[in-house]
């Protein structure tokens, strides 16, 4: 009870503070008693911030807020510049908030960078008319009754973010005169997912727009130094999501990034700086983020990973994982933290994700067919070893072999293909792949490598042998020519 | 056994008449002094030539000209047919052995005097044929169409191109248009398996007809003795049998050559691709190729590469009529200008390619 009796005490102190406040600007700012006689602007700017800070009315408009007459007052003697439009709209809230020194008299810590960053961002740049640029600073944060970000009432409070982008944004007629292509469903979007459905809730805390996109500095996607642009995303979507602090409450892990990072798909964009690579939204959509149901998981991988979502789906595996209501690809490859998929994967042994499920007791068809396979790959790997080693060998020795490197394509495209037929479970079709296209081919690599060596001995073998011949031959020639020179010497 | 041969002879000589022949090179004599040694290149030139016809025709077999062709034929030459490697090595080391021996012949000539009077026509036959071993060479350097082939001709052709007013229409007959391309390589496959070995023949004869006519050329100090004080062997069988003993030296060497270091096939020809770092032509155009590199842009009015290849034109128009304006020699006197200019050139040549060959 005195807790309640304190806080209204203290909130009719603040009134009174406030309308004493209000009351002696009144009795200074020409400007708003005249403008509040006419009611409109003047009841808003009543609300402002500025005007509460003792902002007159001249401060943007210029003029002689101290003069009763009007004349005089809002003469162009007085310095008054009227209402501003287009860019000077910018310029004239820059006039303060540009300045930290006049910023630091009114008692704000508010940046001082936003005109700078406006006129770097693809609000800043663009214009339809090529007067002024697409957003000005009342935009978004309305002209007479600006309030302080932190108010609910404020345009740009997190509550009120998507619609106040959506203004725009979900506006198709005035999107298409900036890009015809852009699309205009992400507020729509944003409110089906969970950062959406908790903002319309009530929570500010979850991503809205300014989150991920920025607020005064929004760049274009495609832009390097943008916050969504793709090398970019994991950084962004960690920064409420790796805070351990931040999302309590949300019980979900925060350990993500640390876990992409490590990951192939990791490595690929971040270190790789393969922008083809999937980022976070690449999973969990952008505007929509959702976490991927159990049943849309091989939906979500299969839209690159197509051929290996189409084989599974056709495999058995498809039914027992659905029946289990395990994810599918996930199971075996985890969520964030993909590791490259070796042949460690395959198999019954410790390693082996198939382990998991089948053993020599439980499931033993699959634990057959798992041994089998990984018995393919590893007679493949063993010959293809071999076989790049005998190349290898034939080519130190100068033989030519091109004709067996080049075979050696087919065996790395039989691995690869072997990668995903893997996904079918079917021992036939898996066999066809690893010993049909790629462990005869090698075998066949391997018997031309060995001919090839063989073929060089030969070569020096029948060089000496050549050698001895010639220089028999020789031998007597020059024997012969003795004798002749000797014959012919006697006759003289 | 003899019986055989002896009945063999004789039938032939009942009809072609070879006892002539036989009595003809039988009063042939080679002198003997302390440079006979230098007589044999000259023969050994001529076996470096059987062997290149011999394999050439052999390659000609599976070779299949043409751009689409040519490196795959090649290719299955050194692979798949049998002694396609030991073939095609020995006539790329044959080819190198011949411009050698070539070589060295000709300067033995030169540093002899041989070219004197009344073998004036001897010399140019053989500087002929020193040129059209050189033609050989370059057309059937681009024949594998590899990388390596193919932008040593474009260079090699540029050079050429770079002679004024005869230049460029020489150019474009050597590629068979503006650029190397397919026609390059049937144009010059031509020249090498058809133009070049007819025209060589032909000259080939005239001079070895030309030293049957007038004998082995004996230096002027030689020439000068008494006749009594002369050493000498007779050509058959003495000349002809040491020579023969050389020859089997030879095709030992490039048996060893052969297999020990056998041609290389590199990639195939990619007219779209960049030239392969640090290209060279062969070893014999060696020192021209660097010479040019070290002329200035622009000597007065003229490009410093074509006054080079306008100066190496004069340079080997002299060289080629040295025994008309010889006349020193050709009279029987010392000329010691002409020992002079021979180790200067040598010298330049054998700088130059080492120059080459680090650069």
């Amino acid at each position: 009870m005195k807790k309640i009796i304190f806080i209204i005490f203290t909130l009719v102190l603040l009134n009174g503070y406030f309308s004493l406040k209000a009351q002696t600007l009144k009795s200074d700012d020409q400007c708003y008693l005249c403008h509040e006689q006419l009611g409109g602007v003047a009841d808003l700017f009543k609300k402002d911030i500025h005007f509460q800070k003792g902002i007159s009315c001249a401060g943007c408009h210029g003029g002689n807020s101290k003069s009763d007459d009007m004349l005089e007052a809002m003469s162009k003697a007085s310095g008054y510049l009227g209402v501003p439009k287009g860019d000077d709209i910018s310029l004239r809230c820059a006039n303060c908030h540009a300045k930290k020194e006049m910023m630091q008299k009114y008692g704000s810590h508010l940046p001082t960078n936003q005109l700078e960053l406006l006129k770097a961002s693809v609000h800043g740049k663009l214009s339809t008319t090529g007067k002024e640029k697409i957003v000005q600073c009342t935009t978004c944060h309305n002209a007479h009754g600006i309030v302080s970000v932190k108010s609910p009432a404020s345009p740009v409070y997190p509550l009120n973010v998507p619609n106040t982008c959506g203004k725009c944004h979900s506006n198709a007629k005035f999107m298409q005169t900036y890009n015809p292509k852009i699309a205009v469903d992400q507020v729509a979007k944003y409110r089906t997912s969970v950062h959406g459905m908790l903002n319309a809730k009530g929570d500010p805390k979850p991503a809205e727009c300014a989150s991920c996109h920025g607020s005064h500095g929004i760049r274009a996607v495609a832009d390097t130094k943008s916050q969504v642009y793709a090398l970019n995303i994991p950084e962004t979507c960690s920064t409420c999501h790796s805070d351990a602090q931040y999302m309590a409450g949300y019980k979900i892990p925060t350990d993500q990034f640390a876990k992409y990072t490590r990951s192939v798909h990791g490595k690929q964009l971040l270190e790789k700086h393969d922008i083809s690579a999937p980022a976070c939204n690449s999973c969990h959509g952008n505007h929509g983020a959702t976490p991927p149901e159990v049943a849309s998981v091989s939906k979500v991988c299969g839209t690159c990973h197509a051929l290996n979502a189409d084989l599974f789906s056709s495999s058995p595996h498809k039914q027992a994982f659905d029946k289990a209501k395990l994810p599918e690809c996930e199971t075996c490859h985890s969520n964030h933290e993909i590791m490259p998929a070796t042949k460690a994967m395959l198999g019954v042994s410790k390693e082996a994700v198939c382990s998991k499920c089948h053993t020599e007791t439980k499931s033993t068809k699959g634990y057959f067919v798992a041994q089998k396979m990984r018995n393919y790959v590893d007679s493949l790997d063993v010959s293809e070893v071999l076989a790049l080693k005998l190349i290898n060998e034939a080519e130190q020795k100068g033989m030519e072999i091109s004709e067996a490197k080049f075979k050696m394509r087919d065996v790395h495209q039989a691995k690869l293909e072997a990668r995903t037929m893997v996904h079918s479970f079917n021992e036939e079709k898996f066999k066809e792949v690893v010993v049909g296209k790629g462990l005869s081919v090698s075998k066949a690599a391997v018997t031309e490598s060995q001919a090839a060596i063989a073929d060089y001995f030969f070569r020096r073998y029948g060089l000496v042998l050549s050698i001895l011949i010639t220089s028999l031959l020789a031998l007597t020639l020059y024997m012969y020519i003795k004798k002749i020179e000797e014959k012919q010497a006697s006759k003289l | 056994m003899k019986k055989i041969v002896k009945s063999f002879y004789d039938y032939l000589d009942e009809r072609l008449h070879l006892d002539d022949l036989v009595h003809f090179m039988g009063k042939k004599y080679v002198p003997i002094h302390s440079h006979s040694v230098w007589y044999y290149f000259g023969g050994v030139s001529l076996f470096f030539f059987i062997v290149q016809v011999s394999t050439g025709i052999l390659l000609l077999f599976y070779y299949k000209a043409g751009p689409d062709l040519a490196f795959e034929s090649i290719q299955y030459i050194m692979s798949k047919v049998q002694f396609g490697w030991l073939i095609r090595s020995i006539h790329g080391w044959a080819a190198n052995l011949f411009i050698l021996s070539a070589v060295i012949h000709m300067f033995s000539v030169y540093f002899e005097k041989a070219y004197r009077k009344p073998r004036e026509l001897t010399w140019i036959s053989g500087m002929l044929l020193l040129f059209l071993g050189m033609g050989f060479g370059f057309s059937g350097y681009l024949l594998p169409w590899n990388e390596l082939s193919f932008f040593a001709t474009k260079v090699g052709s540029d050079i050429a191109g770079a002679v004024p007013i005869i230049g460029e229409p020489i150019k474009i007959l050597m590629r068979g248009g503006l650029d190397v391309t397919g026609a390059t390589l049937s144009r010059l496959f031509g020249f090498h398996v058809a133009l070049f070995p007819g025209i060589f023949t032909i000259v080939l004869g005239i001079h070895l007809i030309l030293i049957q006519r007038q004998g082995i050329s004996e230096p002027r100090r030689i020439a000068k003795l008494d006749q009594k004080e002369k050493k000498t062997m007779p050509f058959f069988p003495n000349f002809m049998l040491r020579d023969l003993l050389l020859w089997l030296v030879m095709l030992n060497l490039l048996a060893i050559l052969a297999v020990f270091f056998p041609a290389e096939l590199g990639h195939k020809a990619d007219a779209f691709g960049s030239a392969p770092a640090g290209i060279k032509p062969e070893w014999y155009f060696l020192f021209m190729f660097q010479s040019l590199k070290y002329f200035p842009a622009h000597i007065l009015f003229i490009e410093g590469e074509v006054l080079g290849i306008l100066l190496f034109g004069a340079a080997f128009a002299l060289w080629m009529i040295v025994p008309f304006w010889d006349r020193k020699s050709s009279r029987g006197e010392r000329n010691k200008l002409i020992n002079y200019l021979g180790m200067a050139a040598i010298m330049f040549i054998i700088v130059l390619t080492i120059l080459g060959w680090i650069a």
